[in-house]
């Protein structure tokens, strides 16, 4: 067991800080102690030891109030680096018989508040998080503390859930010039039904449907109300290339891949394809919601570095092209 | 009926109020109509929420008062204060009041409970009573429940307002039991610690000596019928508990002539008796358990007793005669050649133990080196001192004593024909001019057991033989609650003391009242009550140093013993097998119990609002279907009025479960919403 595991495993695991009604109690039992043994007086020996009975079982019982009690890291999928986002944890109180009582989650400088949490229940405690930078992060972590029964003394675990994260990189709306360049291209209609304009199928109709979509030809020709289905319609798929590494201007580099993330949010909404290229990087090309969390975590875990750029694999007929520079 | 958190909260301050007042009172720092008056104001202060608000606007107000209460506590000190404990009493009711009629928060409860306390501190020093006892455990037990409380209470009002914190705080059952659970855990520590913590230091600062008693009959100087007055009091004077009895036979508490003498008298003046002198002075430290000497052992059996002597304003020390020796705390024990010990603190409760040697027997067959009758002319002269005594006396004595044998039968012929013909009675008249025994032996023929003592030590004496009186105390009640005698004023008793040459000095009890006389059986509750309370005075208000020690020394003995058991030639081949089954049975226990943790740790994944939704549906007789999803379960919801709101938290539970995503704020508290919605509606 090398020192540094030893001196951790020596480490207590809770530490304890009166309040300031602790420090009057303590302040109390020291001054009567005093007393008592000044006169000889058994009932100030009694009182004293009164107030030192109620400080050892604040221990116990705050100490039996954090027992057997869990906390789950309850993370989102997606976060974004600039914007708030919620995190919570999973309390469980594991014990069989005894409820936990007055605990806080310190996280943050916040302090979440459980009243009570009976024996094999649980309860989710949620706050607002905010990372500033993409890229591999810690979350802040949780100290469970306790002030329970008295108030008398402070009670903290270990910090706990300080687990890593991936914060994708600020994800913006692409702005008009994006778009006007992206619709310059021509939106594809796909084969399946959606909200184009290509007439896709026509069918009868049914309730909530909307009315604008009855075909009044086929309607009258029927005597059944007869609507029109649409084809979906798709943005042109599109590779996106980051050009350049990126090593000489940070600043300039997490503008690059925030506008490369916002693309391709923008483009995966759109159900376009999308693929991405650059320095040491390459997600093939594809479609939805898994799909961009793959793109977002490549641009989010990106480091600028002196990679040479491997060769551009064929442009697919169909496909655009938009290079981004890295700087 | 429910009792919200605020209103529970301010019954436990009323109660640590009325118990700190209670104890104001049991120590003597409040007199009755001072108990009234606050206690008024106490109860007043209950409903003076809108004189708290217009105090509470003033800031100001309550500095100013706290000063002013500051600057006359001071005066009180430097001129009308009694004692610094009285201006302590005064200056915490004071604060009591004033924030009694300020207080808004739950530190307003804190502090008061904080208050109640030191009043119990204040009257620690000015009260030894049992009651003590029942007001320290409400104490504890209301002040256990104050604190927690007020602590769930104060963490309440500073959380932030999420969905948890808006949820009222509710006063379980549970809680309350786990307050007195709590309690109880703080009586066990409480008891241990006050036993183990080491009784070291001086008693520098004795804040309020006991108020004694002055009880005539125990001074240097003693009138006849001194003992008149007392004779109908049932006042506990002194408990004395047997504690050994070694060399002796039968039980001890069946002794016949057990008293506990108390002083002696050599010189008698016609009307009163006194000590004519003392003699030596030693010093016994405090503390140790080192016994002082007070007579010579003469080898029979003996009475060891632990007595509990309440302040009677009277130095004396008690015990059955003869008093071998005295282990005690105070400073000083005074011995003189009468056999007298006494303490120079008449207004203390005092406990010691004593070792005695009992008479037994007819000490005529004694012939002990050590009780020679002395040479000393002037021994005696001081033994058989008289005034001038009516010559019909001298003839009484003689005619009764003429053709006795030896004096110690003299003795007992006085002894028997006083206790024949004469009558016990606590009528006592003045004698007027007339000469006190002249007219107890002729003209009245009755009195007390003082007559009955001085007129066999007057009449001894005529005939020259040494004697003296002895004020002390008849045996009392035996309690077998507690294996004690419980002595009351009204056993205050007087006989005499006969020198008889090999035996020393011997006791002689001429008074019909002398034989033990049934006690009237009181009532069993009592009994144990007191027996309580001699508990209370031998393990609290008594417990000192050298009770460690012995209790240390017992516990000691008892670990010593256990380890020196004869050692038993071991099987190593059955202990292996026994190792074997242990570790086995041991798995299987540990098994079980990972088991049972894994069983109880697979908490359902419903989320807690999910699950009270479906309680509240259920009340509307809609429960889920085996194998119905909660969005089928929500469509079959569809024709009750609460439709809307069970659909916003299927919704809602989808996402929590399956889409592994926390609520947030906005989203929790529109849940909130919705509960409240179902739950209205279901109700």
């Amino acid at each position: 067991m090398s020192l540094a595991a030893l001196l951790r495993a020596l480490r207590p695991r809770r530490t304890i800080r009166p309040t300031r009604d602790g420090w009057w109690c303590l302040g109390a039992a020291v001054g009567l102690g005093f007393a008592a043994m000044n006169t000889g007086n058994n009932l100030l020996y009694l009182l004293a030891s009164l107030l030192l009975g109620l400080i050892i079982v604040s221990g116990i019982l705050s100490e039996q109030s954090m027992r057997r009690l869990r906390l789950a890291a309850v993370v989102p999928d997606e976060i974004y680096a600039g914007r708030a986002t919620v995190v919570g944890a999973r309390v469980r109180n594991l014990k069989r018989r005894l409820s936990t009582y007055s605990v806080a989650l310190e996280v943050d400088g916040r302090r979440l508040y459980v009243d009570r949490l009976p024996a094999g229940d649980e309860r989710l405690v949620t706050w607002e998080a905010r990372f500033d930078a993409r890229g591999r992060r810690r979350l802040p972590g949780v100290r469970v503390t306790t002030r329970f029964p008295f108030g008398l003394f402070v009670k903290a675990g270990r910090l706990v859930l300080d687990e890593e994260v991936v914060v994708f990189p600020a994800v913006w709306p692409v702005d008009g010039a994006w778009r006007r360049r992206l619709g310059a291209g021509g939106a594809r209609p796909r084969r399946r039904r959606g909200r184009g304009h290509d007439l896709y199928n026509l069918r009868d109709y049914r309730a909530g449907d909307d009315p604008r979509l009855i075909h009044w030809r086929s309607t009258a020709k029927t005597g059944a109300l007869v609507v029109r289905e649409l084809e979906a319609e798709a943005a042109l798929d599109t590779r996106i290339v980051l050009v350049g590494d990126g090593a000489g201007d940070g600043a300039r580099l997490e503008a690059a891949l925030s506008e490369a993330a916002s693309l391709a949010a923008h483009l995966t909404r759109a159900e376009a394809a999308v693929e991405l290229f650059g320095p040491g990087l390459h997600v093939p090309a594809g479609r939805g919601r898994a799909h961009l969390r793959r793109l977002l975590t490549a641009l989010a875990l990106y480091e600028a570095r002196a990679v040479p750029a491997p060769p551009r694999p064929a442009l697919r007929a169909g496909v655009a092209e938009i290079e981004i520079a890295l700087g | 009926m429910t009792v919200s958190a605020s209103s529970a909260l301010a019954i436990a301050v009323y109660l640590l109020v009325a118990d700190g007042l209670a104890a104001l009172f049991l120590g003597g720092l409040l007199g009755g109509a001072g108990l009234m008056l606050a206690a008024a104001a106490v109860a007043a202060s209950w409903w003076q929420a809108p004189l708290r608000r217009r105090i509470g606007a003033r800031p100001w107000l309550g500095t100013a008062i706290v000063v002013v209460a500051a600057g006359a506590v001071v005066l009180e000190v430097v001129t009308v204060a009694a004692s610094m404990l009285d201006a302590f009493t005064h200056l915490l009711l004071f604060l009591l009041l004033v924030k009694l009629y300020t207080r808004r928060t739950s530190r307003d409860a804190r502090d008061l409970a904080f208050l109640a306390f030191f009043m119990l501190v204040a009257v620690a020093p000015a009260t030894t009573s049992v009651v003590f006892l029942a007001l320290f455990v409400v104490f504890l037990v209301v002040g256990t429940w104050l604190l927690m409380l007020r602590h769930l209470v104060a963490e309440t009002e500073g959380a932030p307002p999420s969905l948890e914190a808006r949820r009222p705080f509710g006063l379980g059952r549970d809680l309350f039991a786990l307050s007195l659970a709590a309690s109880a855990a703080t009586i066990a520590i409480t008891t241990v610690l006050f036993l183990v913590i080491p009784r070291v230091g001086q008693a520098a600062l004795p804040l309020r000596p006991h108020v004694s008693r002055l009880v005539s009959g125990f001074s240097e100087r003693v009138e006849l019928g001194a003992f008149g007055e007392i004779e109908a009091d049932s006042t506990v004077v002194m408990r004395v508990h047997l504690e050994a009895w070694r060399g002796g036979q039968g039980r001890p508490e069946a002794l016949p002539a057990l008293r506990w003498r108390g002083i002696a008298f050599d010189a008698f003046d016609g009307r009163a008796w006194t000590v004519s002198r003392s003699t030596l002075r030693l010093t016994l430290r405090r503390e140790l358990p080192v016994a002082f000497p007070v007579h010579r052992y003469y080898g029979g059996p003996v009475l060891t007793q632990e007595i509990f002597l309440e302040p009677i304003g009277s130095e004396m020390i008690f015990g059955a005669a003869r008093l071998l020796r005295l282990h005690g705390r105070s400073d000083v024990v005074t011995l003189d050649d009468l056999g007298n010990v006494a303490v120079p603190v008449p207004s203390a409760r005092l406990n010691y133990t004593v070792d005695s040697e009992p008479e037994t027997g007819d000490p005529r067959g004694l012939n002990l080196a050590d009780a020679r009758l002395p040479s000393d002319p002037r021994w005696l002269a001081r033994y058989t001192q008289l005034p001038p005594v009516a010559p019909r006396v001298v003839a009484l004595a003689q005619g009764i004593t003429a053709g006795a044998a030896d004096p110690y039968e003299a003795a007992l012929r006085l002894s028997g024909w006083l206790g024949r013909e004469l009558k016990y009675t606590r009528v006592l008249e003045s004698p007027g001019a007339e000469d006190p025994l002249e007219d107890f032996l002729f003209v009245r023929r009755a009195g007390n057991c003082e007559y009955f003592a001085a007129a066999l030590a007057v009449m001894l004496r005529t005939q020259g033989i040494p004697a003296r009186v002895v004020n002390g105390f008849q045996r009392g009640e035996w309690n077998p609650y507690g294996d004690y005698f419980i002595v009351r004023l009204r056993d205050a008793h007087s006989w005499v003391e006969v020198f008889v040459d090999g035996a020393g000095w011997v006791s002689l009890d001429p008074s019909p009242r002398g034989v033990p006389e049934p006690t009237a059986v009181a009532a069993r509750a009592m009994l144990w009550l007191d027996a309580l309370r001699l508990s209370w005075y031998r393990y609290v208000v008594s417990w000192s140093l050298h009770d460690q020690l012995a209790a240390a020394e017992t516990v000691r003995r008892a670990v010593w013993t256990r380890s020196a058991l004869p050692r038993v030639a071991l099987d190593w081949r059955a202990v292996l097998r026994a190792a074997m089954i242990v570790a086995v049975l041991g798995s299987a226990v540990v098994a079980l119990g990972r088991r049972r943790r894994s069983a109880v740790g697979r908490v359902t994944d419903i989320p807690r609002f999910y699950a009270r939704a479906l309680r509240a549906l259920a009340r509307r007789g809609l429960t889920p279907g085996a194998g119905e999803t909660a969005r089928e379960l929500a469509g079959r919801a569809q024709s009750t009025p609460v439709a809307g709101a069970f659909g916003r938290l299927t919704a809602a539970y989808e996402r929590v479960r399956f889409g592994g995503v926390a609520l947030t704020a906005d989203e929790a508290a529109a849940v909130d919403g919705c509960l409240a919605e179902l739950e209205r509606g279901s109700r």
